[in-house]
């Protein structure tokens, strides 16, 4: 990276800013592991969804359309051919994790995702047009009410009572896991929204004459996306966790192996945890629940740093100085030592 | 005379929160000519930021409340609003300057987005893209309007076109448009370096010049009325001063009215025409700047001009006022200033409190007549 000369002044903003970006994610470790990760979980979950053999070369016929080349070990412990081993049918568990690797990462972004929005858009509500007396103030006491009761559960016993009460089926476990999961967000948002509706500068857009719907969304809901999108990440890998929770102790929740689509990492455990013994097969019950592990540390990670990366006071400090105006100097003697001066 | 810009009658408003009742402004009648800074001073809780929240329905009804009273914006009342058509009202010619300027800017975007927020509000209502508040005697008769026939329907174009299209596109301005007028208004607030300063985010700034960023955004609208709630209070001494003089230097620029509201005497003495003086929510003396100065008409004006500390004065401890200010749930009867007056007599603990007076012998025409609240004006200049 050039530095040492001013920042060429008509480039692109959205170039600047992934460059930003990457040198945030770059000053602390941690969270340059959780973003290499992601990126990794992602690319493979792409790769997974265009075309199963990409990633799984021993997928079933049901995922891949056909066996690329049936496993001939059978319950073989981890070897090269076979890097998380094979089960005692015809199951290569590496492919099995991978084909799963979409269902598991998609379903955390979409319950995060829904849960995002829906506790999202109450707690806004529920925060914004909160004057007693009004419809808005009637409407967030329902609101905050009913969150109540819902956060009066533990989060894992509803999801499991509404799965219960549902039946089997993946949507009917998504649905579970979102109708406990929005009250988090109502909670979130609205303490967020009551902290900045009485900052200075709303008082002082709404004397400006700026319409409440326009504040709402540019001075108010501008500032609670950053903590929300922080939390949003971090809870990628939390929904993860409790959906296959909720599949490994309902394991007719989510059939394993499928009749069809993609197996998902606790149903697989479930399975296998009652078909095999641990000590003549754990390979076939580690791996999926490694798989959980890192794909939802990675997020967290990955949440950690971006906290860093919204942040605009540290985003500035960090990628101003080395490609502002005034660059510190690049030399290994450099006066500022750490990340800083070794993101050039 | 002119007609004035804002006229208040008798305003009186109130907090009503758990422990009780406070009025924290109470019968205050006030008048400022166009052209004219008026500035008001009092002690902490005597209402001064009340009354400035006031004006353009700021303060968060409830817990405040508009008991009584009105107050005339270019002869518009405007406490009769309803809440929903407020907005229309505010930034419709009053400009607000408030005294936090650390959070009085979004932390989220940068200092050009802010002012050209501002400015595209202005431009928005010129164009009429915005509804403006038009008092009418009657509201809009919707049984009047004519509905159009199925024809006229069909007849209209799905995408303008034409003299519509046009217009929408002079309508349609720039980023480099708007960079030009913000750039004005920071170089009429004296920045430095307007180009860099556009680019920042607020936290990269220094309080002076946010504040200077908060008076570009407030005379972006260009207000007929600005309204300064202490915009020197938070900031450092050598920063006020700056500030200070960008406003004086302002005022003979912009021909807007000024409600300059401060606790600070000699910032008021710099600035203002006209002075107001609070004293537990009432308006105790009003007059010319000069006038209330030199020769006050009121015992606690007296006391307030007695307790600056004087470089000349080294010796014996600073002056001060005995007592507190009365709690404004249960304000003391009569005049509010009795229990801490040194001219109190038994009159002064009868109700009703004295009214605003003017001096005898009249204020020569044009001028403000000098008023005072107190029986024993007279006997003001008399005390040490």
């Amino acid at each position: 990276m050039a530095t040492g000369a001013p920042r060429p002044p008509n480039r692109a903003r959205g170039y600047s800013a992934a460059v930003g970006f990457y040198r945030i994610m770059r000053s602390n470790p941690l969270s340059f592991a959780g973003f290499v990760l992601v990126v990794a979980i992602l690319v493979l979950a792409a790769a997974s969804t265009l075309d199963p053999r990409l990633v799984a070369p021993y997928g079933a016929s049901q995922q891949t359309g056909v066996y690329s080349e049936p496993p001939t070990i059978l319950r073989g412990s981890p070897s090269l051919q076979h890097p998380f081993g094979t089960d005692g049918g015809s199951l290569d568990i590496y492919s099995e994790v991978m084909l799963g690797l979409p269902l598991d990462v998609g379903i955390g972004v979409l319950i995060a995702g829904l849960a995002m929005i829906l506790g999202g858009l109450l707690g806004l509500v529920a925060g914004f047009w909160d004057r007693p007396g009004t419809v808005g103030g009637y409407a967030s006491t329902v609101i905050l009410r009913t969150t109540d009761v819902f956060l009066a559960f533990p989060s894992l016993i509803l999801g499991l009572a509404i799965v219960a009460a549902l039946g089997p089926g993946v949507w009917q476990v998504i649905l579970a896991v979102t109708a406990t999961w929005w009250p988090y967000y109502v909670r979130l948002v609205r303490g967020e929204v009551l902290a900045i509706r009485h900052l200075p500068y709303v008082v002082a857009a709404r004397a400006a004459g700026v319409s409440e719907g326009r504040i709402l969304v540019r001075h108010i809901l501008r500032n609670v996306l950053e903590p929300l999108i922080v939390y949003f990440t971090l809870d990628i890998g939390t929904v993860l966790v409790t959906f296959s929770t909720i599949s490994y102790v309902i394991p007719q929740g989510i059939p394993y192996p499928p009749t069809f689509g993609r197996p998902e990492w606790g149903s697989m455990m479930s399975y296998y945890y009652g078909n095999t013994l641990f000590s003549q097969a754990w390979w076939s019950i580690i791996f999926p629940a490694v798989a959980i592990f890192v794909t939802a540390l990675s997020f967290s990670l990955l949440g950690e740093g971006l906290r860093d990366v919204l942040d605009p006071r540290m985003r500035r400090a960090l990628t101003e100085s080395t490609v502002g105006h005034t660059p510190p100097a690049e030399t290994p003697s450099s006066p500022v030592p750490g990340p800083l001066s070794e993101a050039g | 005379m002119t007609d004035p810009v804002l006229s208040i009658e008798h305003l009186s408003v109130d907090y009503l929160v758990a422990a009780g009742r406070f009025r924290a402004v109470s019968d205050v009648s006030l008048t400022i000519p166009p052209g004219r800074v008026v500035g008001i001073v009092g002690e902490t809780g005597c209402g001064k930021s009340t009354l400035a929240q006031a004006i353009p329905r700021l303060i968060p009804e409830p817990p405040a409340k508009i008991e009584s009273g009105r107050i005339l914006f270019q002869g518009t009342d405007l406490v009769p609003i309803p809440h929903h058509k407020l907005p229309m009202v505010r930034g419709t010619g009053i400009g607000m300057i408030f005294q936090e300027p650390l959070n009085s800017l979004n932390p989220a975007f940068r200092v050009f987005d802010q002012v050209a927020e501002a400015i595209q509000i202005r431009h928005w209502r010129e164009q009429g893209i915005l509804p403006t508040f038009r008092p009418g005697p009657t509201p809009f008769d919707y049984s009047r309007r004519p509905m159009p026939t199925a024809s006229d329907v069909l007849a209209k174009p799905l995408v303008p076109g034409g003299a519509v299209a046009e217009a929408a596109q002079r309508r349609l301005r720039t980023r480099a448009d708007f960079r030009r007028e913000v750039l004005e208004y920071l170089r009429l607030v004296r920045i430095n370096d307007p180009e860099t300063i556009l680019d920042l985010y607020p936290h990269e700034l220094s309080g002076g010049m946010r504040q200077r960023i908060m008076i570009a955004m407030a005379l972006s609208a260009k207000p007929a009325l600005l309204i300064a709630d202490e915009p020197t209070s938070a900031l450092d001494v050598t920063i006020q001063a700056q500030v200070l003089t960008l406003m004086k230097e302002l005022i003979d620029e912009v021909h807007s009215s000024i409600l300059f509201i401060s606790h600070d005497l000699g910032v008021i003495a710099e600035t203002a025409d006209d002075l107001g003086v609070m004293y537990a929510g009432r308006l105790v003396e009003f007059g010319p700047v000069a006038d209330v100065f030199h020769a006050p008409r009121h015992p606690y004006t007296k006391a307030l001009l007695r307790s600056i500390p004087s470089r000349y004065k080294t010796d014996g401890p600073l002056a001060s006022i005995p007592g507190s200010v009365p709690s404004l749930a249960r304000p003391p009867p009569g005049c509010r200033f009795h229990p801490r007056c040194p001219l109190v007599r038994p009159v002064c603990r009868a109700d009703p409190a004295p009214e605003l007076l003017p001096a005898p012998g009249g204020a020569p025409p044009g001028a403000t007549p000098h008023t005072s609240a107190c029986h024993f004006a007279e006997e003001v200049s008399n005390l040490p």
